[in-house]
C-alpha cells in the first residue's frame, strides 16, 4: 500500500468489530502418518462470497490443503455463516480478512472466491499476503490496490468465465493470464471439478515456494 | 553460521546488518526480507522487543504503563492488532503484538541474541565491518555487510539532572526507568521529577498508591485527555488533518477549548503553540490536581538532607524522588561523524531524519519523536531505506540524483519550535510524513529506460 493510502485508511474510522468464525486444520489433525508438517510452506486462508463462509471449505478444501504440509483455515466475514452481521460494505470485509490473516501464525496466502476474490485483493494491498489466489472473482474494483509485498497472484476461472470482461478486466489489472477449470464457479467445494482445481491451485502454490 | 576468530572478518556479501531488535529492528528485518535482502539482526539483550519487554535489561516500563497513542495511529500499517483490542492497549499487549509480528514473518531465525554490537567500520568504500561484542570467554567475531541499520533506539540512557546536594540526599532517588514495581509507592511521600508523559503518568500512579504525590514541572506543557470529542484523542486530530485547511485551525480549536480551559484551571499555562511539542497525553492527570491528590509545584531548587527545596522557596520531605527527566541519545557502536554529531551534542543530524550524511550505506531507524505513533513511522523509514538499497545497486543515475533530493528535504526540515534540548528529535508528523511520502515515491519510479 502507498504511504498515502495509509494516511487516509489511518484517518478513517474502523469498521465495528465483530467475533468472526474461523475454522482452521493443521496437518497434524488429519491423524496420518504420511502428512507431515512442513514448515517451509506458507498457510493458505481462504473465504468465499457464499453464504457458508468459512463451513464451505471444510468438507474438502482445508483437507486437501492441511494433506500438503499446510496449515489449512477458513473465515467467515460479517453477516456469513456464524459472523454477525455488522455495516460496511467491501472495505469492512477486506478488514475482516486481514484481522484474519495476522492471526494465522506466519505468513499466510489469501484464497477469494467470488465475492470473496475482491475482499483478498482488497486485504493483499495492506498485507503481505505469501500469494493471491483469486477463483472466479466478482466485484473485485477496476483498480484493485497493488499487492504489498509484491506476491505471486494466480487468476483461476471456470472455463466458460474465461471471456467476460469481469474476469477479462481482472487478468489485466494484475497483467497475467487465466487458468481455467472444469466445471462451474458455482460448484467448487465438493466433487471432481472442485477437486482438479484445489489440486490445480496447490501445484501452483508448491512451484511459486 | 561458526565462530570466527578476531582476525578473519567474515564476508557476508550483499547481506545487511540491524543492529537491535526492538520494534524498529523488527520492521527493519521484515521490510528488508521482503525486498529481497539477506538480513543479520544483532540484539544485545536475550529478548526481542526492546523497551516493551519488561525482561530487557533497559526496558523504562514503569508500572502500568499503557500507550499514549491509540491502536489505530500505533500498529505497523501492514500487520494491524488485533481489532477486539482496547483503544490504549497495555505495555504487555504491545510486547504481544511485537512477538507476533516476529513470528508471523519468521524473523527470529534471522536475530543473533546476546550480541551487542561494539563497533561498526567503514571498509572497501561503502561497506562495513561490523563488531559483535565477545560473550565471556569467547573470541569478538567480525563480520563485514553490505549496509548497516542502527534501531538501537535512544530511550534507554537515562537523562539526569543535577541539583545541589542531591548526592547527599537521605531519602530514595530513582530514575523514572529504574521504578518497575509499584509497590515501591506504597505509603510512601512521593516526588516526582518532570512534566513527560512518564512523569505524569507516574504522578498519577502515586496519587492513588502512595502516601502524598508531589508533582515538580519546570515550565507548561499542554495536556491533552486520550479521547477528544468521544474519539481516541490522536486519531480526532489526524482526520482535522485530512479536513481542508481553512477548517482546520478551526475544528482543532474546537477540539481543544475543553482541555485548554481545565488546565488553565488547574493554573497550567502551556508555552507555545498546541502542537510545537509533543503533548502529555492522559485524562486522569486533571482530576487528580482537581481532587488534591497530586499538588503541583515548580522548580527544585536544592536537596537538602531529608529534605527538597523549590525555586518558590517551599521544602518538602519526600521519602522517594522519582526523575522523570527523560532520557538522551547514546550510540555506542559508530563514529559520531558518520551520523553528523558536532562536538558534545548527543544529537544527529542525518538526512530526512534517517541517512547518514558521510555513508551512503549506513542509515538509522525510529530515531524521530514524531508525537504520534512511531512505529507506522519506522515502517516508512525502512521501505524507504530498503528501496534505496535496492536502487542505489541497481540505478546509480538514479541513486545519485536522489542523494540530492534527500537532502533538499533535509535542508527544508525546519523541527517545530521546541523549546528544550530534548525536542531535538521532534518532526511534525504530517510534515514528516509528506517527506517520506515524497522519498518513496521518486524511489519506486519505474527507472527511464
Ligand atoms: C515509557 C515509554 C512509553 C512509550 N509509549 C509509546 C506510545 O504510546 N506510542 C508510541 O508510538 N511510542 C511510544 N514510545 C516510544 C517507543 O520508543 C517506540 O514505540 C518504539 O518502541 C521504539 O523502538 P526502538 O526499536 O526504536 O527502540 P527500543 O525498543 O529501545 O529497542 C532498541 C533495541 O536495541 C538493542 N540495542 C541497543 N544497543 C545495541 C547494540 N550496541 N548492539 C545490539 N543491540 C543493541 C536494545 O537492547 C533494544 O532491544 C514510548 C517510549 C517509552 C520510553
Ligand atoms: N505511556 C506512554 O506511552 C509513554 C509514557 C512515557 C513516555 N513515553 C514516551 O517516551 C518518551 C520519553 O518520555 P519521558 O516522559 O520519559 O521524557 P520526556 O518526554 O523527555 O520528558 C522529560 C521531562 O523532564 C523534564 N526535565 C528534563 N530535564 C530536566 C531537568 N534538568 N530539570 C527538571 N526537569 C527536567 C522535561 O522538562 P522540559 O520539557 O522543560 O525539558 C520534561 O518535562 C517520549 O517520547 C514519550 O512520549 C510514552
Amino acid at each position: 500500500m502507498s504511504l498515502a493510502a495509509w494516511v487516509r485508511r489511518a484517518r478513517t474510522p474502523a469498521p465495528a468489530p465483530v467475533a468472526r468464525e474461523y475454522a482452521y486444520l493443521e496437518p497434524a489433525d488429519l491423524f496420518d502418518m504420511e502428512i507431515k508438517d512442513d514448515p517451509e510452506a506458507s498457510p493458505v486462508l481462504c473465504c468465499t462470497g457464499d453464504p457458508a463462509g468459512a463451513a464451505a471449505f471444510q468438507a474438502l478444501w482445508l483437507k486437501r490443503i492441511a494433506g500438503t504440509g499446510r496449515y489449512a483455515a477458513s473465515v467467515s466475514v460479517r453477516g456469513q455463516g456464524g459472523t454477525p452481521a455488522a455495516d460496511g460494505g467491501l472495505e469492512a470485509r477486506a478488514h475482516d480478512l486481514v484481522q484474519a490473516a495476522v492471526t494465522v501464525p506466519r505468513q499466510t496466502v489469501l484464497i477469494g472466491h467470488k465475492e470473496g476474490a475482491a475482499w483478498a485483493a482488497l486485504a493483499a494491498g495492506r498485507y503481505p499476503a505469501a500469494a493471491l489466489v483469486l477463483v472466479s472473482p466478482q466485484k473485485v474494483p477496476k483498480e484493485p490496490p497493488t499487492p504489498v509485498g509484491g506476491p505471486p497472484v494466480l487468476l483461476v476461472v471456470a472455463e466458460a468465465e474465461t471471456q467476460t470482461k469481469e474476469v477479462q478486466a481482472v487478468a489485466d489489472a494484475y497483467g497475467i493470464a487465466p487458468l481455467t477449470f472444469a466445471g462451474s464457479p458455482d460448484d467448487v467445494f465438493k466433487g471432481a471439478g472442485a477437486e482438479g482445481l484445489l489440486d490445480a491451485i496447490l501445484s501452483w502454490l508448491a512451484r511459486k515456494e | 553460521m561458526q565462530e570466527y576468530s578476531s582476525q578473519a572478518a567474515y564476508d557476508r556479501g550483499e547481506a545487511v546488518c540491524v543492529i537491535g531488535a526492538g520494534a524498529a529492528g523488527l520492521i527493519a528485518v521484515k521490510n528488508l526480507r521482503e525486498n529481497g535482502f539477506e538480513v543479520d539482526c544483532y540484539e544485545r539483550d536475550t529478548v526481542l522487543g526492546g523497551l516493551w519487554n519488561p525482561q530487557n535489561q533497559h526496558s523504562p516500563l514503569y508500572p502500568n504503563t499503557h500507550l499514549v497513542t491509540s491502536r489505530s495511529q500505533t500498529e505497523i500499517p501492514d500487520f494491524p492488532m488485533p481489532d477486539d483490542w482496547p483503544d490504549y492497549p497495555s505495555s504487555a499487549q504491545m510486547l504481544t503484538y511485537l512477538t507476533a509480528y516476529a513470528k508471523h514473518f519468521g524473523l527470529s531465525e534471522h536475530i543473533w541474541y546476546g550480541s551487542e554490537i561494539s563497533h561498526v567500520e567503514p571498509v572497501e568504500g561503502s561497506r562495513f565491518e561490523v563488531v559483535v561484542k565477545p560473550a565471556a570467554g569467547n573470541a569478538a567475531r567480525r563480520l563485514r555487510y553490505a549496509a548497516v541499520i542502527i534501531a538501537t533506539g535512544h530511550h534507554w540512557s537515562p537523562n539526569l539532572p543535577s541539583y545541589p546536594g542531591l548526592d547527599q540526599f537521605r531519602g530514595t532517588v530513582l530514575h523514572s526507568s529504574q521504578l518497575k514495581d509499584p509497590s515501591r509507592l506504597r505509603g510512601k511521600h512521593v516526588l516526582v521529577i518532570g512534566g513527560g508523559n512518564s512523569g505524569t503518568d507516574i504522578a498519577c500512579e502515586a496519587a492513588v498508591n502512595a502516601a502524598s504525590c508531589t508533582h515538580s514541572v519546570r515550565r507548561g506543557s499542554w495536556h491533552l485527555p486520550k479521547y477528544l470529542g468521544g474519539e481516541p484523542g490522536d486519531f480526532a486530530l489526524a482526520r482535522v488533518g485530512g479536513r481542508p485547511k481553512f477548517l482546520r485551525r478551526f475544528l482543532t480549536d474546537r477540539l481543544l477549548k475543553g482541555p485548554a480551559s481545565l488546565a488553565a484551571r488547574m493554573g497550567i499555562v502551556p508555552e507555545g503553540k498546541p502542537f510545537a511539542e509533543e503533548p502529555v497525553r492522559n485524562g486522569r492527570y486533571m482530576e487528580h490536581v482537581g481532587d488534591g491528590s497530586i499538588r503541583r509545584r515548580g522548580e527544585v531548587a536544592r536537596f537538602d538532607g531529608f529534605d527538597v527545596a523549590f525555586a518558590d522557596g517551599t521544602e518538602i520531605r519526600p521519602d522517594l524522588v522519582v526523575l522523570a527527566t527523560g532520557y538522551r541519545p547514546k550510540f555506542t557502536s559508530v563514529d559520531p561523524k558518520l551520523l553528523g554529531i558536532q562536538d558534545e551534542s548527543p544529537y544527529p543530524n542525518l538526512y530526512a531524519r534517517m541517512f547518514s550524511p558521510k555513508m551512503e550505506t549506513l542509515a538509522v531507524a525510529g530515531l524521530v519523536e514524531p508525537g504520534v505513533g512511531v512505529l507506522p513511522i519506522v515502517h516508512w523509514q525502512t521501505h524507504a531505506i530498503a528501496h534505496w538499497l535496492l536502487v542505489r545497486k541497481s540505478d546509480p543515475e538514479r541513486a545519485a540524483n536522489f542523494r540530492v533530493q534527500v537532502r533538499t528535504e533535509a535542508e527544508q526540515d525546519t523541527a517545530p519550535a521546541g523549546t528544550s534540548p530534548r525536542h531535538r528529535l521532534a518532526v511534525d508528523a504530517a510534515t514528516y510524513l509528506a517527506s517520506l511520502g515524497r522519498i518513496i515515491d521518486t524511489l519506486e519510479q519505474e527507472p527511464a529506460k
